[in-house]
């Protein structure tokens, strides 16, 4: 399946080393049967390695289409979506399947963590997926847990965990395979302020690590922790600009260290 | 990744305990009374092989059928003719006799038992075990010098003589019109388990042996010719070879002889089961689809409770078939579990019952391989829509399945 894919053409792919995500002409429209609805309108987009990027919106926006293409969950109307060199219009479910398992983290606003599941096999799952050897996965959901401060907890069920802990669980899942792209939809929807600001820090380590991150969010707050403020309205995108990130303030930091969160 | 879907499938079982037990209920209840019944016929077959075995499996007799319109005295045997046939197929009889009995009462002063002794000659007791206890059996003298000396059966002995160890005393008989005082030498015992006696009737007549001459004089003629081929000779195969001997030597087309044997008998035994196979089958059959159909319900409803998982897996990169063979599993380890109870029970109820009647049971270790093979067989197929529909779920719609 591998071979396949890395059958994408020298003349797109030999500029891109950089580019981890391209959008090229994207356009998606939903046929709901009487009315067609323009879900995204030719969107060109470049998104580079290790780059800390917020898509912001309104509901209706876009960001969420958006989010389904960029996550390989839905395929675009017409136009091309690279990701890492591959030419994902192209492929059927199957091979999609295999990109959003070694390619994407995500990372969910309702955590979507298997219930009744431990920890560590939540975060073993993608890489179950990816035929690793059980010793292996142990070996690296044990790491991936105590890097987000949950190695003491990698028995728990998620309903024994608070919501911070499990958005943890759902990142630390997210790294499972080494993805190049980290994708969280809202991921601090659900979470209070502190643990929305320690969701966010663990995505700046991350990104100071050298992952590439991209959240998609409506909040400003959420937005101000990321390097690069893409703002959408009606299936377009209207601005696309810098952004000199937050930092934390000594009693976050402080707080942070002593849940041992170390990344 | 097949001990991962196992772990899986069993992680789903535990989940749901209850819920997952009344599914296999039905699978249970099927394969259980598909063993039991099955069972029942297997030790009720051995049964009737132990039986057989007791009367002989390498033992036939030939005469000229009953039916025969002109039935001429010839048609009876004579000494003379059973040992020219016994001569002619030495190489397939091992034994022969002249299928005497005489019921007799024997006397000992005051007590008086009846017996029904069996004719036999010297070398009897190598086709037909006799598990001797006291003395010893007949011998050639016995039988060639027509001697009065007699080998009786336990329960016989202990009614006539008040105790079981009589070897060498004397009762007087009359056999033929003739009373005669008669020697016991030896005395053997004869095992029956409750069923059986229960099968064969308990004859309120005792057994014995005698020498078959005493029966059959001289110049005395009788019906068949009771014998035993040699192990190794297909019985149903010489058949037809003595068939056509006798009717040679009696001047009769083939067709006027009849013979026996106990494999017939044993045909006819194995038809009554073989009728009753089918009807097992066919309640196993519906037991299973009814347990089938139970499956595919809460399979169903399964699938639609997890959506959300389905998404969740689908969105961390399980292929269309990851998802089918995940519930797959599921279904087909519900059934088998319930086939292993089922099997448990079943087989369980089967050795119960017959340790409390006295009857061996037989659990066939192939029908209890077929019995978990076929109830995964029904899971799987029964999982099979359920799985395709969890396994065609649009990721999208999954994940904001609430």
């Amino acid at each position: 399946m591998w071979k396949k894919l890395k059958k994408t053409p020298s003349y797109l792919t030999e500029n891109v080393r950089e580019d981890l995500i391209r959008l090229v002409d994207l356009v998606k429209i939903y046929d709901t049967g009487s009315i067609k609805v323009m879900g995204l309108q030719r969107i060109n987009l470049t998104i580079r390695r290790g780059e800390f990027v917020a898509i912001m919106g309104q509901s209706g926006s876009g960001k969420s289409t958006l989010m389904n293409i960029l996550g390989c969950l839905d395929r675009p109307t017409m136009g091309h979506y690279y990701l890492d060199g591959i030419d994902t219009a192209a492929l059927e479910s199957n091979e999609l399947s295999a990109v959003r398992n070694k390619k994407i983290g995500f990372v969910f606003q309702s955590f979507n963590l298997i219930s009744r599941t431990s920890a560590l096999k939540n975060v073993e799952l993608p890489m179950t997926y990816a035929h690793k050897s059980k010793r292996e996965r142990e070996k690296r959901a044990m790491e991936l847990l105590k890097r987000v401060g949950l190695g003491s907890r990698y028995e728990h069920m998620p309903n024994e965990l608070s919501g911070g802990q499990r958005q943890r669980v759902a990142i630390a899942r997210a790294l499972a395979n080494e993805p190049p792209l980290i994708l969280a939809d809202e991921p601090t929807g659900n979470l209070d302020t502190a643990s929305s600001v320690e969701i966010m820090e663990l995505f700046s380590q991350l990104h100071r690590d050298g992952a590439t991150v991209v959240v998609v969010t409506h909040e400003e707050d959420i937005a101000a922790f990321t390097e690069r403020i893409i703002r959408f309205r009606d299936g377009r995108i209207v601005s696309d600009k810098k952004n000199q990130p937050r930092n934390l303030t000594a009693q976050e930091a402080a707080k942070m260290q002593r849940e041992g969160i170390t990344c | 990744m097949l001990i991962e879907n196992m772990s899986m499938a069993l992680h789903a079982i535990k989940v749901n305990k209850m819920r997952s037990f009344l599914t296999m209920l039905g699978i249970i209840i099927g394969i259980g009374s598909v063993i039991a019944i099955v069972s029942v016929g297997d030790s009720i077959r051995a049964l009737y092989a132990g039986l057989y075995a007791d009367v002989g499996i390498n033992r036939g007799i030939v005469m000229v059928s009953w039916n025969v319109e002109d039935f001429r005295s010839t048609d009876y045997f004579t000494l003379d003719e059973l040992e020219r046939t016994k001569e002619v197929f030495q190489d397939k009889i091992q034994y022969m006799d002249s299928d005497a009995y005489a019921d007799a009462d024997a006397v000992n002063g005051r007590n008086k038992v009846k017996f029904s002794f069996q004719g036999i000659d010297y070398n009897y007791p190598d086709v037909q075990k006799i598990d001797l206890i006291y003395g010893r059996n007949l011998n050639e003298a016995d039988v060639k010098g027509s001697r009065r000396n007699v080998v009786l059966e336990k329960s016989g002995a202990k009614a006539l003589f008040g105790t079981a160890d009589c070897a060498g005393r004397t009762f007087l008989m009359t056999i033929n019109k003739n009373t005669e005082e008669y020697t016991v030498v030896g005395v053997y015992q004869k095992q029956q388990t409750p069923l059986e006696a229960m099968m064969m009737g308990t004859s309120q007549t005792e057994a014995g042996f005698i020498p078959y001459t005493i029966l059959t004089g001289k110049g005395s003629a009788f019906q068949d010719l009771n014998f035993f081929v040699w192990d190794g000779v297909n019985i149903q195969d010489f058949l037809p070879e003595i068939t056509r001997y006798v009717a040679k030597m009696k001047n009769r087309p083939a067709s006027e002889i009849m013979t026996q044997t106990v494999v017939e008998q044993m045909g006819s035994v194995d038809t009554v089961l073989g009728g009753m196979s089918v009807a097992v089958g066919g309640i196993a059959a519906i037991s299973l689809l009814v347990g089938g159909i139970g499956i595919m319900n809460i399979m169903l409803v399964s699938v639609t409770e997890r959506t959300r998982e389905i998404g969740i897996r689908k969105a961390l990169g399980a292929r269309t078939r990851d998802i089918m063979i995940q519930f797959l599993t599921e279904s087909a380890l519900i059934a088998a579990v319930g086939g292993i109870i089922g099997i448990l029970l079943g087989g369980g109820i089967v050795v119960l019952g017959g340790s409390l009647i006295g009857m061996e049971t037989v659990v066939k270790p192939s029908v209890v391989v077929l019995a978990v093979g076929f109830s995964a067989v029904v899971g799987l197929f029964f999982g099979i829509y359920p799985a395709s529909k969890a396994a065609g779920k649009d990721p999208i719609e999954a994940l904001r399945y609430e």
